[in-house]
């Protein structure tokens, strides 16, 4: 099959684009300068969002960096728990996928927020889980909520392209 | 026309498949961290001389030997379920498709198994490969040099991050397409179709 046989194939070329596009923002991402600039005040941003938000619930919060304490447990939020993992995916997913470029903007807008809603729970619930399942801390973080997000990521893409998907890709006709 | 929603109803049975899923994989975890870390035994010993790794699974934990070590060296320690937690999402995801236990379907998704475990595999061999580039001191740095180091760490973060994260995902929407896009309400076409319908 020639090379370009294989890219009018769809499912080629959308895993193609999205590989590609993942694969460049997350070298972005890593890049010293753009953590220092970027992702390090955003996971910043998330810890104060979710000490504000056990302060709501009645905790007794300390924000200091990315390090939540209170007097019955403390959570570090590192770059893994920021959302943007998910959120990377997710647009690169939304960007990959054929639909027009309104469309394309609502899903990543949509998608950012939903992702970002989903991990304030997370950071929350993993708070709680510290303080009365400290034995499930560990699984909770590591594999149950982890999957959960992903997951959620997958299944509003698959959402967003069931209502927004372009019939015919841009540039087609 | 009357839409039908299939793509929703796959949505609602991710929580329930998610649930089956990690079932499923609490119950094969030990058969996965020996399988991770005897094929990642085997990659690194196929690329060293003299060979001197050998790796074992402990408490979901992947113990990294070297027969050079000085005996009362500290044993450096990966965690697996980090390295292997992302079938329950490629098992969940699969399980939530329609028609998914049929032949074809299956023998996808034994396809789309053991890529990931190949993933899961290189994930595991870079993270040794960094142990040994990066946090044995001395001879590390005499042993590799600053490009291994880099090259190391950058793959390791790449299968750590992304990789872990998107794998399933790809795998599954390799193996998949028809059926995922079978869900949707509209469809992307080849270019050739797209201009057929034109």
């Amino acid at each position: 099959m020639k090379i370009r046989q294989l890219w009018e194939r769809p499912e080629t070329r959308f895993l193609i684009l999205f590989l590609t596009i993942l694969g460049i923002s997350f070298t972005v991402v890593a890049l010293q300068s753009v953590d220092q600039a970027f992702v390090l005040p955003f996971t910043t941003m998330v810890a104060q969002v979710s000490g504000q938000l056990l302060i709501l619930f009645g905790e007794e919060m300390t924000v200091s960096g990315c390090q939540l304490t209170s007097p019955r447990f403390a959570v570090t939020i590192y770059n893994g728990c920021n959302g943007l993992i998910t959120s990377l995916i997710f647009i690169s997913g939304v960007l990959a996928f054929p639909a027009r470029w309104p469309a394309k903007i609502l899903g990543v807008l949509g998608g950012l927020l939903a992702i970002q809603a989903i991990n304030l729970v997370r950071i929350i619930s993993l708070f709680y889980i510290g303080i009365y399942l400290p034995d499930l801390f560990n699984s909770s973080h590591i594999f149950i909520w982890q999957s959960i997000v992903i997951l959620f990521g997958v299944g509003l893409w698959m959402l967003w392209a069931d209502r927004f998907a372009s019939p015919h890709p841009p540039g087609s006709d | 026309m009357k839409r039908t929603r299939v793509a929703g109803t796959f949505v609602k049975k991710l929580p329930l498949t998610l649930l089956i899923a990690m079932l499923v994989w609490l119950a094969i975890r030990p058969v996965l961290d020996t399988g991770v870390t005897g094929l990642t035994e085997i990659l690194i010993r196929a690329f060293e001389y003299p060979r001197v790794t050998r790796l074992e699974a402990v408490d979901h934990r992947a113990r990294v030997f070297r027969s050079d070590f000085r005996s009362d060296s500290s044993i450096p320690t990966i965690p697996l379920t980090e390295i292997h937690f992302n079938t329950i999402v490629l098992l969940a995801l699969f399980l939530a498709l329609p028609k998914r236990f049929s032949r074809k379907n299956l023998e996808r998704l034994a396809m789309a198994w053991f890529l990931l475990y190949l993933a899961q595999t290189l994930n595991l061999f870079l993270h040794v490969k960094c142990i040994y580039a990066l946090n044995l001191g001395d001879w590390s740095q005499q042993t590799y040099s600053n490009f291994s180091r880099n090259f190391y760490g950058f793959w390791r973060y790449f299968t750590d991050l992304p990789g872990r994260f998107s794998f399933p995902f790809v795998f599954w929407l390799a193996f998949f397409w028809e059926q995922a896009l079978g869900m949707l309400t509209t469809q992307p076409q080849s270019k050739q179709a797209a201009k057929k319908g034109s």
